[in-house]
């Protein structure tokens, strides 16, 4: 039996995105421009979240990404934490993300895509309708 | 006997050997022991050789699969590299389309598409600079659109910048290909004139003069418009500042002289 980690409450800066996890729901969301200083320690804390999350209880797991940009370090990182999803689904776990982007920034969507190549959990590249939040 | 890897000819005298050794006439055989020591010798030998062969064989099954796996990892790695460089090469050219934008917003006015202020100021400097090492002449000019507000009052703002955006394709109606020009503020225009002297400068000015008096506003009785002139030509040593002081003289005294007119400062 695992117990829950505490939960992710990371305000955002301009080079890194403000993170919240909610371990009841088993949401997960991530949001602004992410280029941080060291990208492994920041997706670190994520990454680990999750891990502990997908080891615990059957609950479904969702993310809800609003990034818009990203540099080099940041999208490997992500493409770890999304392998670490693919993972789960395999192994039958719900899992699921959801990308939301401005409307008026369509190369954010066009990323995204490029993100959900390879993976067959379900990816939702949704465009928000305003600010979100 | 044991089943072997041993070789035909190798059975063949083992089995020679055992069918002596199971004779009962050589029981008493001096050389039988020796011989028989000699066969379970063999026997081992051949063993032991069946057991190197057989863990050999599967070092070489556990290096090919040790390979395999590699090959496979390593491929898996590659297109995750590729994938990440796709990605990150996307969001680098976004971020040159937003430098870029932002260097068109910091050079260029939002409203005629002319060169700003800011820009004209920057090609100024240069066209001085490039001036004195070639020791060519410059003319520099500023124009003002005459009543202007009165434009506006009448017709509305949104008539007013209509009414700028036509200014400004007189304005390069009249120009030549290489000289400089844009919006220097509200209704004024800044015009550079490399390679040229105050008398040349006057009939290319006069020619963007009448361009702009083309130019009409409101419907039913439209009114025509004009613009003031004011320009000079570079001194030795001046800066930007300089000359264009001059040129401001030039353009004060045509709007006194009842406007939609070329004044000049020598």
């Amino acid at each position: 039996m695992h117990t829950a980690i505490s939960d992710l409450d990371v305000p955002g800066t301009q080079s890194t995105p403000f993170i919240s996890s909610h371990w009841e729901t088993g949401e997960l969301h991530m949001k602004g421009n992410s280029y941080p200083e060291n990208s492994f320690e920041f997706f670190g804390q994520v990454f680990t979240w999750i891990e502990a999350y997908l080891a615990g209880d059957n609950g479904p797991l969702t993310l809800r990404l609003t990034l818009i940009y990203m540099n080099t370090s940041s999208v490997k990182a992500m493409m770890d934490i999304l392998d670490l999803l693919e993972e789960a689904h395999e192994q039958g776990r719900a899992v699921e993300v959801n990308w939301l982007y401005d409307p008026r920034n369509e190369r954010v969507m066009e990323m995204a895509e490029e993100f959900r190549e390879d993976y067959t959990f379900p990816f939702h590249i949704v465009p928000t309708p305003d600010e979100d939040d | 006997m044991t089943k072997t890897r041993a070789s035909q000819a190798g059975r063949e005298i083992l089995e020679r050997v055992q069918a002596l050794l199971e004779d009962p006439d050589h029981q008493d055989n001096p050389l039988y022991e020796a011989l028989e020591g000699l066969r379970e010798y063999a026997l081992a030998q051949d063993q032991r050789l069946e057991r190197l062969m057989r863990i050999s064989d599967g070092y070489h099954l556990l290096e090919r699969n040790h390979t395999q796996s590699l090959a496979v990892r390593c491929d898996r790695q590659l297109r995750r590299m590729e994938k990440m460089a796709r990605i990150s090469d996307q969001y680098q050219k976004t971020l040159w389309e937003v430098t870029e934008s932002l260097r068109e917003a910091a050079n260029q006015d939002p409203l005629t598409g002319l060169a700003n202020r800011r820009f004209l100021m920057e090609r100024l400097k240069d066209e001085i600079q490039r001036a004195e090492r070639k020791d060519t002449r410059l003319a520099l000019c500023l124009m003002d659109v005459d009543h202007f507000k009165r434009i506006n009052d009448r017709f509305g703002h949104e008539v007013g910048d209509t009414a700028l955006c036509e200014i400004a394709g007189a304005v390069r109606q009249g120009l030549r290909r290489y000289d400089l020009y844009g919006r220097w503020g509200g209704e004024e225009f800044l015009l550079v004139l490399p390679q040229t002297g105050l008398s040349e400068a006057g009939a290319v000015i006069d020619r963007v003069r009448q361009e702009v008096g083309q130019v009409t506003v409101g419907e039913g009785e439209p009114l025509t418009l004009s613009a003031s002139f004011g320009y000079t030509c570079l001194h030795v040593g001046e800066d930007p500042n300089d000359i264009l002081k001059r040129a401001d003289i030039a353009l004060f005294r045509a709007k006194e002289a009842g406007r939609n007119r070329v004044e000049q400062e020598p």
